[in-house]
């Protein structure tokens, strides 16, 4: 069983001019998978995300999460359910600036009751393989830009979630710290084993991946397998960007 | 767009974040129109005893002024402290600074002269109820809705000026960083709140200090201590939201088990910065509300009053004749005062008591009195009959005198003062082995006795045979009309005295005193000021109030985006709602409760000058401060919660 379904997905907002933002995608993610999800403006990457972060409701079509539909949930429920089985790392950190570093890493955790023990061992655990042990009292506001995200991206996975979701990770960083997370977070998937679902605009993030799905228009485009080499997915993925068109500005700088 | 519709946008488009400052502005335009309104009003103007009243207003008129003066600054201050970012960026559009000056002139004349237009327009509806609330609050007909010309006139000559002036300031404030200084000025919490723990240590021993001296306070020491026990309690009340709380909160942060849980950790950070960013606003809203509901207190107790002065005036009206018995003019005195009385229908009993005046050789102790006043135990056991007085006291015996007390006051001076022994000129000894139980001749009537400590001592009470051997240097008579219902005799023999009273002090050869037109003085002093009090009181409360609607207001957007942060990572909206909840009621009611706490050492220093419990009406004044406090809570706090969730999820 994937971890992941997404199942005949379709969104449509509803207003004076409807906009289907999602047209029945379908995909799965396997246990342990590190999967892109890449498309030009407005193709429904974010509408997707946030529908499987439970944040969104889908008008038709079904997300199951580990074998649960997390969208027959309750507000109360859903919430819990976001608490123990998900992870976010979004573009902005959206870092807590009025807790320590080392809080903001924590507060999965105390949010559902941990022990202060366990909070301490899993906070040591995730500090030392996110190479944060030494920012873990500083404010969120002394540390530099790719260190909030590596924080973002320890608060994501101390708690163990089944799925991490990850929002334009690199989108707020430049290009030596976002290359510098990126390989964060494939070794966190490596070592592990954690399921990571990303959507970004970024070529060279997206090449971390294992697997990258395009989307246009709320549809299915085409999906791609890294193979060996990363240099050679991610010149695949630059060429399938400039077929997907778009906006100039949605694609980084042609790196050949 | 010309300039002027780009000011008049800038205000009308950011309503929310003025609302509450204009409320509060137009608020205390309206009272301070509504005070002038009364104090201009011909009835008020005209009255002889109601001159105190329309005084009383005047200072109220004032300190409403001075309070308002400081509101608007800061509260423009901070409004301007906002908006930086804005302002860099006209800047950097090459707006000049005159411009921006300009700008900021005139928006701040628009929301002040529309305040000042709703103050004054809300103050003409409501006027005639205020008159009649006034006048039901001094006892006098309901006063007839009439609109001098002065007060609206002074309303918006003074409020106008009031802000012109600090818009005028204002320009102080303003552009003189560079625009890219400005980008910046809406960043938040940049720096972790500076604790010193011996600061907090120093705070947390100013207020113990402070209300163990006020605790300890005696009626001879309260004007000597109230005024370092007020400084000791302001810089410890400062110091307590800038650095104590803070530091207890940074301590409980240490301790994992109880920081690290569940949403602890959110609530008490938050906690700490806005803590941290309004630290001066409660200082100034606990002092404020302190000092109002002290003032509220106390002249809340007026009713007290006349139960003490029932015991402090044994006789309706007392007259007491200088030197001579038969004089003629005292003889026409009371003559006048008897058919005033049954003019008025009253029903009186009369008693007249000789005081035998002794010169003192000398005296042990450390005062000196040159002559005293001595009565017979006889005389003094009849005084306390008429005045309906019980009293277990032994007759005198010897060589013993007691003490005369002027008024129920004087009690809690006895402690303080050295009893002394008198050896007159004719040889005999005195010696003084306690004070009256009641008071038998109200004081003004008797001279006093010389006394460091103060008070109103009068003389003293000796045996029946001791009496009998002075050979008097000087002898007076009192005369005592005495009755139940001694309010009525108000206006009596108003020639001999227009206030109520001639002291034994004054030059004129009789002493006098009226006890119902002494109270009806002090009832109407008393009820203005509890009356003003209430006013400025109200307008204290609601700047309070203006003050954290605009910090939650600026801090919104803040924490909008933090919960949505947190609620997409799991939180859920009954622990959202709790953890708001809990920094909302503390932020709320710390002050409140901190400027409860001060009041209360206030009233329990402040009841050593009332002889009678004053602690029920406090307590009312109190409670009701605590319900208006608790309504805007929740009023508030729905509001908030509801802007916060507006855009989650």
């Amino acid at each position: 069983m994937p971890l992941l379904d997404v199942h005949n997905l379709s969104k449509i907002y509803e207003g004076k001019v409807s906009i289907h933002a999602l047209n029945h995608i379908r995909f799965a993610v396997e246990k342990g998978e590190f999967v892109g999800i890449m498309g030009p403006s407005g193709s429904g990457k974010t509408t997707l995300l946030n529908v499987i972060a439970t944040i969104d409701e889908p008008t038709s079509g079904q997300v199951m999460i580990s074998g649960r539909d997390p969208n027959l949930l309750g507000r109360k429920e859903k919430a819990l359910f976001r608490r123990k089985e998900l992870g976010f790392v979004f573009q902005h950190f959206n870092l807590l600036d009025t807790l320590t570093v080392e809080e903001n890493v924590v507060l999965p955790l105390t949010l559902s009751g941990s022990s202060v023990a366990e909070m301490e061992k899993r906070l040591a655990e995730v500090a030392s393989r996110l190479d944060i042990a030494g920012l873990l009292h500083k404010r969120t506001y002394e540390i530099s830009g790719g260190q909030m995200q590596r924080v973002a991206i320890a608060r994501a996975m101390i708690h163990r979630p089944s799925l991490i979701l990850a929002d334009e990770p690199t989108g707020s960083l430049d290009s030596k710290a976002s290359e510098e997370v990126m390989g964060l977070l494939a070794e966190v998937n490596e070592a592990e084993g954690a399921t990571v679902l990303m959507v970004t605009h970024d070529a060279v993030a997206a090449s971390f991946c294992h697997r990258v799905i395009f989307i246009k228009d709320g549809r299915f485009y085409s999906e791609m397998y890294r193979g060996s080499s990363r240099a050679a997915f991610f010149q695949n993925i630059i060429d399938m960007l400039s077929l997907l068109g778009g906006a100039g500005h949605d694609l980084s700088a042609i790196r050949l | 767009m010309t300039f002027r519709q780009f000011a008049y946008r800038n205000v009308t488009r950011s309503k929310r974040k003025y609302a509450a400052y204009f409320v509060s502005s137009a608020f205390s335009v309206m009272i301070f129109f509504l005070c002038a309104l009364f104090i201009f009003h011909p009835v008020i103007s005209g009255a002889l005893i109601l001159d105190t009243a329309a005084k009383t207003m005047m200072m109220a008129e004032g300190i409403i002024y001075v309070f308002c003066s400081l509101f608007v600054l800061v509260s423009v201050g901070s409004f301007l402290q906002s908006r930086k970012l804005e302002f860099g960026i006209l800047l950097m559009h090459g707006m000049t600074k005159q411009q921006l000056n300009k700008m900021v002139f005139l928006e701040n004349m628009l929301i002040g002269g529309s305040a000042i237009f709703t103050g004054t327009l809300l103050g003409m509806l409501l006027g005639k109820l205020f008159l009649m609330i006034g006048s039901a609050f001094l006892g006098i007909p309901p006063l007839d809705f009439h609109l001098s010309w002065q007060a609206p006139v002074l309303t918006i000559i003074s409020f106008m000026l009031l802000f012109v002036l600090i818009s005028l300031c204002t320009f102080f404030f303003i552009g003189n960083e560079s625009p890219r200084g400005m980008f910046q000025g809406g960043r938040r919490g940049d720096a972790e709140p500076h604790v010193h723990r011996w600061q907090a240590l120093l705070s947390a021993l100013l207020l113990l200090g402070g209300y163990v001296l006020a605790v300890l306070t005696t009626a001879t020491t309260v004007e000597v201590m109230m005024f370092p026990v007020v400084a000791i309690t302001v810089v410890g009340t400062y110091l307590f939201y800038t650095q104590l709380s803070l530091y207890v909160v940074e301590q409980l942060r240490r301790f994992r088990h109880f920081y690290w849980q569940r949403m602890r950790i959110i609530t008490f950070s938050g906690l700490s910065y806005r803590w941290k960013d309004n630290g001066r606003m409660f200082f100034m809203v606990t002092i404020v509300s302190a000092v109002s509901f002290t003032s509220v207190g106390v002249f809340a107790s007026i009713h007290t009053l006349s139960r003490e002065l029932k015991l402090d005036y044994p006789a309706a009206v007392g007259y007491v004749a200088k030197g001579g018995a038969a004089s003629s003019t005292a003889v026409q005195d009371l003559d006048g005062i008897e058919s005033e009385l049954k003019q008025l229908g009253l029903t009186y009993d009369t008693l007249s008591i000789p005081v035998k005046y002794a010169d003192v050789a000398a005296q042990s102790g450390p005062d000196h009195t040159e002559r005293l006043p001595l009565m017979a135990y006889s005389d003094y056991r009849l005084a306390l009959q008429y005045a309906g007085f019980d009293s277990s006291e032994p007759p005198l015996e010897g060589h013993d005198g007691l003490v005369m007390i002027g008024s129920q006051r004087d009690r809690s001076l006895i402690s303080e003062r050295v009893k002394a022994t008198y050896t007159l000129e004719q040889g005999t000894d005195i010696r003084e082995v306690g004070y009256t139980q009641h008071v038998p001749v109200a004081e003004y009537l008797l001279p006093e006795l010389d006394g460091r400590g103060g008070g109103d001592f009068s003389g003293l009470v000796v045996s029946d045979s001791l009496y009998n051997t002075i050979v008097p240097v000087q002898q007076d008579i009192y005369y005592g009309f005495y009755m139940e219902d001694f309010p009525r005799t108000v206006g009596i023999a108003s020639s001999l005295a227009d206030g109520g009273k001639v002291a034994y002090e004054h030059r004129a050869n009789y002493a006098v005193v009226v006890s119902g037109t002494l109270f009806e003085i002090q009832r109407t002093l008393y009820s203005t000021m509890l009356f003003a009090s209430l006013l400025v009181g109200t307008v204290f409360f609601i700047a309070a109030g203006s003050f954290l609607y605009f910090r939650l207001y600026m801090d919104l957007e803040h924490d909008r985006f933090q919960y949505s942060a947190l609620s997409k990572m799991g939180f859920t909206d009954q622990e959202l709602d709790r953890s708001v909840t809990q920094q909302l009621a503390l932020m709320f009611f710390v002050p409140v409760l901190l400027a409860i706490l001060h009041s209360v050492f206030a009233f329990i220093a402040l009841q050593r000058l009332f002889y009678l419990s004053i602690a029920a009406e406090t307590g009312a004044v109190l409670a009701g401060y605590l319900a208006a406090q608790g309504i805007y809570f929740f009023f508030i706090r729905s509001r908030y919660l509801r802007n916060l969730k507006k855009n989650l999820l």
